[in-house]
């Protein structure tokens, strides 16, 4: 692992014009992605997620959305300052992407084949027949049986899963360094969930990349995750390892999500209230208005900056500040140590959440729209 | 393969369809009093003579007193070896006429039709991929224009303006320059503007329409993710799919405008084609002429809708044909 981190984002804003106003929908989101490791960017609906995730290569639709400010690096190069070209070469080349709906991921009116071929031949320039030979190597390794009969079938004779192994085949053919996987089993019913990010798991230690994984569920979290980061309405509540926020989850939102695990000892409800409004949120820490721990200066000002509580584990939230007092949030029943990851196992061998324990539908809290 | 099958019943149902059309408009002529035995009947009895004597005269040089099943076979082995009968009007067999009316329709109405195709798609592309901006209201309001204004209208106010005051263009059609070269280019300028104008408002709506169903299809983010430029995405990815509900939207629209067009161009320009020749055999009652100009026209829609079925299946994979 160099010291340099492979993706490095710092008070990322993504926002988007429309008529209701402008929605901030990524409000200065900071995070790294280093090599090899996957970090999972977790969140209820519409709380900016897919949007970070879209806007590290700029897919963000422009008009109406816009990346507004803040820094990517990747590689060391910053991707908000490169051409057209750059970004081409960028996409696909070097950041593969994955996205949530594989029904409507693949182009209906080509062979998955084609499309694999497209993919490899707009990033190298390869003979047509070595192109065919590697997209069914790739369609071979997600797991397609029959792959040299099945390379010119349409997606419309591919199940789910498949087409969402087709994609990941898609988006690993030029050997990305970096996989953005944005709900990638989300669409899919539980046990194609389970193979699927296994699928993953295995690609990323043989392809050697790291994974930014964009899910709402904490099981998926658990079973793959190297560390964390907590996003409610475009602000990062809490980031870290992935141990750390599990068996020690500081801000009231992580606390609260990790109750609304089913199977963890938790009450099984969701978390009152909703979203705050994207274009005209409170002051103050966007959580306020649902938060239980809330007090004066959490209505004021600005969202509370990252406090460190060790090297790798920051949380926003005031009752660990300088003037706050950490046991007014982890005093409250329950939510600590009971959640852990498994304890002190490993997170991937010993998933108690993952067991069984997959919410399918683990959206807490009513969500908002995803603009 | 199952394609080619359904594409030879398709065949066979242009064929059968043809048939029917053919056999409906002989029983709809047979039905209806033939104005030039009126005639004859009305001067016989102007005379003096006998009104009945004159019509059985009539039938019995036209052969319509024989049965109708002979009559009907008859008509139908004419229709099938293109003899299509005498045009009074013209004084030359009906085939003959369409013969030499067919290439001055021709000559205006495939650089119409290309050109509203390309253009019609270009702007809807681009009005599709830069939705709202004012580009994308001028080519609205130019599509509008041009679906509102009247063809014949049009025409007449450019006739007045280009070619009667600042003379740019000649006002009467010379049929007699070469059908390919820049004198037929040249007097045919202003009839292919009104065309266009007229035609490029439809294609122009729908291939926005269909591409701005595409342009934020998954598909079409995954194709950006992959490293796509902008126009292999606008032509592969959104133009590709969108292709196929716009093939049969345009063979339809451009068949229909143009051949409702093609009435009025060729009448206010004084093009000889076969939008003339059907205008002036109506004028003239005769008969067989105006029945062989309408199935020309008849016959273009249904081949035009038998392509428009073929494509569809080569263009969209999805299409099953078992139970077709």
């Amino acid at each position: 692992m160099a010291d340099e981190p492979l993706l490095s984002v710092r008070n990322l804003e993504t926002k988007f014009h429309t008529d209701e106003g402008v929605v901030r929908a990524v409000d200065g989101v900071s995070f790294d992605v280093r090599r090899g490791e996957t970090v999972c960017l977790v969140g209820e609906s519409g709380s900016g997620k897919t949007v970070t995730g879209e806007s590290l290569t700029r897919l963000v639709r422009s008009p109406p959305g816009e990346v507004a400010g803040g820094e990517i690096y990747f590689d060391g190069r910053d991707v908000l300052d490169m051409s057209d070209a750059e970004l081409r070469d960028l996409r696909g080349g070097r950041v593969g992407h994955i996205f949530q709906n594989p029904q409507g991921a693949l182009n209906p009116v080509y062979p998955v084949g084609w499309q694999i071929v497209e993919a490899i031949r707009l990033h190298e320039e390869v003979p047509k027949a070595e192109a065919r030979a590697r997209a069914v190597d790739l369609l071979n390794r997600v797991g397609i049986p029959e792959a040299t009969r099945r390379f010119d079938d349409y997606p419309h004779e591919f199940s789910g899963g498949m087409k969402q192994r087709v994609a990941i085949a898609m988006a690993l053919a030029t050997n990305p360094a970096l996989l953005v996987a944005d709900e990638p089993t989300t669409a899919l019913d539980v046990t194609i969930q389970n193979q699927i990010l296994r699928l993953l798991e295995e690609l990323q230690e043989e392809f050697d990349m790291s994974v930014l994984l964009i899910t709402h569920d904490l099981g998926v979290v658990a079973e793959v995750a190297d560390r964390v980061v907590v996003v409610y309405a475009g602000k990062v509540m809490e980031r870290g390892d992935v141990f750390d926020v599990f068996e020690n989850p500081s801000h009231p939102y992580t606390r609260a999500l990790l109750r609304c695990l089913p199977g963890r000892g938790g009450r099984l409800d969701g978390i009152d209230g909703r979203l705050p409004s994207a274009t005209d949120p409170p002051p103050g820490c966007r959580f306020h208005p649902r938060c239980d721990h809330a007090v004066d200066a959490c209505r004021t000002g600005g969202q509370p900056p990252l406090y460190a509580l060790s090297d790798d584990h920051d949380v926003s939230c005031v009752h660990y500040g300088p003037d706050g007092d950490p046991e007014v949030v982890r005093g409250d029943e329950s939510a600590g140590s009971a959640v852990g990851p498994g304890d002190g196992g490993h997170v991937g061998d010993d998933a108690h959440v993952g067991d069984g324990g997959h919410d399918p539908d683990g959206e807490s809290g009513d969500g908002g729209n995803e603009p | 393969m199952s394609m080619r099958w359904y594409v030879v019943r398709r065949v066979l149902w242009a064929v059968v369809a043809t048939y029917l059309i053919l056999s409906v408009t002989w029983g709809l002529l047979a039905l209806t009093p033939n104005p030039a035995a009126e005639q004859l009947q009305f001067r016989a009895a102007a005379s003096g003579g006998s009104a009945e004597a004159a019509r059985e005269a009539f039938e019995a040089r036209r052969g319509l007193d024989r049965p109708l099943w002979d009559r009907y076979s008859d008509y139908m082995v004419n229709m099938v070896t293109l003899n299509w009968g005498w045009s009074d009007s013209r004084s030359q067999p009906v085939m003959e006429a369409i013969a030499g009316a067919i290439p001055y329709t021709a000559v205006y109405s495939v650089p119409t039709t290309i050109l509203s195709v390309l253009l019609g798609l270009s702007i809807g592309l681009y009005s599709a991929t830069h939705q709202y901006t004012r580009t994308d209201y001028a080519a609205t309001f130019f599509a509008f224009f041009g679906y509102a204004i009247p063809n014949f209208w049009f025409a007449i106010v450019l006739l007045l303006v280009f070619s009667v005051q600042l003379g740019w263009f000649p006002v009467v059609f010379d049929p007699d320059v070469p059908l390919v070269g820049f004198a037929m280019a040249h007097q045919l300028v202003l009839p292919v503007v009104v065309l266009v104008t007229g035609t490029i408002a439809g294609v122009m709506r729908y291939s926005r329409a269909e591409a701005l169903e595409y342009v934020q299809a998954e598909f079409v983010k995954t194709a950006k993710a992959k490293g796509a430029g902008e126009f292999r995405i606008l032509t592969r990815h959104v133009l590709r799919p969108a292709a196929v509900p716009l093939m049969t939207i345009l063979i339809g629209d451009i068949l229909g405008i143009f051949l409702a067009a093609s009435y009025l161009v060729e009448v206010v320009f004084g093009i000889p084609g076969l939008g003339q020749l059907s205008y002036n055999a109506i004028l003239a009652q005769d008969t067989a002429l105006v029945l062989g100009t309408t199935l020309i026209f008849t016959f273009v829609a249904v081949i035009g809708n038998l392509i428009q079925d073929i494509a569809y299946t080569i263009l969209d994979p999805r299409i099953d044909y078992g139970d077709r």
